[in-house]
């Protein structure tokens, strides 16, 4: 009788503990071990990821000198000079506005792109259905750089070599995979019974997908739209492929030019990485539940 | 038979228009590289010409970049990021998400902070990488020479160190593993856990005998993610060593850049060729592994 008793209350003392989090649990030397482990670890998680970049953004504001006698040392002042030398010497707010064009531009197509599509495979059905998305997402298996000739060759042969249009272009079949799995799974969210309710009052097949089913789909599309950005934003590896002049590049390949021009410049370096790598970071933290919540699902970002 | 009712072919001609502009990217991007790539990487191709195939030369470009020495360094380099990728990785990367998952104080914190490597420019995360680890006044070398005064190490630039820091580019930052375990371990019912404690299983053994064997599906999806980023590394290498010193840190997106540039586009393709074929395997092979298409519960 008494062993009959004891189960439950134990159970139920444990299942509080979980829910007051681990903390609460009974102290053993091995729970204190474990502890200690636990958050030597996350230390050095925190650390890795966020010490190079907290480095950079400091050295920014360091002079040259500073930066190589006392790498760790902390800024004295915060003078911006570098930055407005970068942006007004190097041309650099000419690589942002193409960042910015280019990676809002491929966004905005392909999310509508890709939202009609995912629309009509959740809420319809029609031949073929299943083997166009199985296709379709199967387009997550191949290697980004696989295709580097045929697209290279594409972009010569449509006489769009060193232009933005051509790194629009590429980047707009960024994402196909990710972006159907995330807007897919919103639209069939959406009940079928406001779909008929159009239907019987008349809505066309456009009016039920504008007004009815795309402003219901606002957490998908924010979440797709989020990841494609993020992924054209920092996109390199095209972009350096398919253009040549300063006119037409891109943050991420600006790097590698102030790199050659700063050589040793490290403050000016130092301020154009800051910038380039800033409005990732305030993005991501602006929209981190969406990001995370995807990137789990997905596995893949951008 | 009739499949579709009359209301549902209605709508056929507007469905189709509505899948038209993806499918018409699907084939520009996907469809017709691939089968272009496939062909090609047989015929002799320099870039101005048509390609040229004959069954003498069917293998052309796969003996020119076998015979290559930068190709057998590829794919040793490969063969051993993938080693370390499957294994510290993937490793790091589940471990974080088995402390994340006891929810330990700022465990949201972490999980948010631990992202923002991945949320940045890959370009420019190399090149942050370059700084810390320049032998002047990179964060790295100065941290040792507070113990080691006498420490000189020029990591991009000299061998065999350059291999390990390109290694320790992506090493730890492995939060999409963390994140996708995390998930799955998210997703164990909670009455498992009620059991096994009833059973008086300790919480090495519950994590042991029950948590990893049932995120076995994360843990096969983290392996195929981890090893398939090492075949397309391209970023950390091209901004960081080029692939030196000599051929210490060759890689095939390397390879494939240079014979594009080169004009050289069977070679190119023969090299994609391979990149794919290695994608394909390391998942089928994952996925027999971790046995990943039987259900887990």
């Amino acid at each position: 009788m008494e062993a009959k008793m004891n189960v439950p209350t134990n159970v139920k003392m444990n299942r509080k503990a979980n829910k007051d989090g681990f903390l609460k649990k009974p102290l053993t030397v091995g729970r204190v071990c474990y502890l200690i482990f636990a958050y030597l670890v996350l230390i050095f998680i925190v650390v890795v990821s966020v010490f190079p970049i907290l480095w950079v953004i400091l050295s920014s504001f360091k002079s040259n000198a500073a930066i190589l006698s006392s790498p760790f040392a902390l800024p004295d002042t915060f003078n911006f000079d570098a930055y407005i030398s970068v942006i007004n010497q190097y041309s650099f707010g000419t690589y942002a506005i193409n960042s910015v064009i280019i990676s809002f531009g491929a966004t905005a197509c392909s999310l509508l792109f890709f939202s009609m599509a995912a629309y009509v495979i959740a809420k319809y059905n029609f031949p073929c259905k299943s083997l166009i998305y199985v296709l379709l997402t199967l387009t997550l298996l191949v290697p980004g750089h696989t295709k580097t000739q045929p697209i290279f060759s594409l972009i010569m042969n449509l006489n769009l070599y060193d232009t933005k249009t051509g790194v629009w272009l590429v980047y707009l079949a960024n994402g196909i995979a990710m972006s159907l799995f995330v807007l897919k799974a919103t639209f069939m969210s959406i009940p079928q019974s406001l779909n008929e309710a159009a239907e019987i009052d008349g809505a066309s097949f456009t009016r039920t997908f504008w007004q009815i089913n795309l402003p219901l789909a606002k957490t998908g599309l924010s979440t797709a739209g989020i990841l494609m950005f993020l992924g054209n934003w920092n996109e390199y590896y095209y972009a350096a492929l398919l253009t040549s002049s300063a006119s037409n590049r891109t943050l991420p390949v600006s790097l590698a030019f102030f790199n050659q021009a700063f050589s040793y410049d490290y403050t000016r370096m130092f301020a154009a990485l800051t910038m380039v790598v800033l409005p990732g970071i305030i993005i991501y933290m602006l929209a981190q539940e969406q990001v995370q919540a995807s990137v789990a699902a997905t596995g893949v970002k951008g | 038979m009739k499949r579709y009712s009359r209301l549902e072919r209605r709508h056929f001609p507007a469905i189709y228009l509505f899948l038209l502009p993806t499918l018409i990217l699907f084939a520009l991007f996907y469809v017709i590289p691939i089968i272009t790539v496939f062909f090609t990487s047989f015929t002799k191709w320099n870039g101005f010409n048509a390609p040229q195939f004959s069954f003498d030369t069917i293998f052309y470009n796969y003996k020119k970049l076998f015979s290559m020495s930068s190709f057998g360094k590829s794919l040793q380099n490969l063969g051993l990021w993938s080693l370390i990728a499957a294994t510290l990785h993937v490793g790091i990367g589940a471990l974080v998400a088995f402390i994340l998952y006891q929810k330990p104080k700022g465990w949201k914190f972490v999980r948010g902070v631990y992202m923002i490597p991945n949320v940045i420019s890959a370009a420019a995360w190399a090149m942050i990488y370059k700084f810390i680890f320049n032998n002047d006044f990179g964060l790295l070398n100065n941290a040792i020479r507070l113990m080691n005064p006498s420490f000189n190490v020029n990591w991009f630039y000299q061998s065999p160190a350059a291999f390990w820091a390109v290694t320790f580019t992506w090493l730890f930052y492995a939060v999409i593993v963390c994140m996708v375990v995390l998930a799955d371990l998210m997703a164990i019912p909670k009455e498992l856990h009620e059991a096994a404690e009833i059973d008086g299983a300790s919480s090495v053994q519950r994590t042991f005998l029950i948590d990893l064997p049932l995120c076995r599906n994360s843990l096969g999806t983290s392996v195929i993610i981890s090893v398939t980023s090492r075949i397309a590394m391209y970023e950390a290498i091209a901004l960081t060593t080029r692939g030196g010193p000599g051929n210490d840190t060759a890689n095939l997106a390397l390879i494939l850049v240079k014979a594009i540039n080169d004009y050289n586009y069977g070679l190119a393709n023969a090299t994609a060729m391979l990149m794919f074929i290695f994608g394909i395997v390391v998942m089928l092979v994952i996925n027999r592994v971790f046995r990943m298409n039987e259900s887990v519960y």
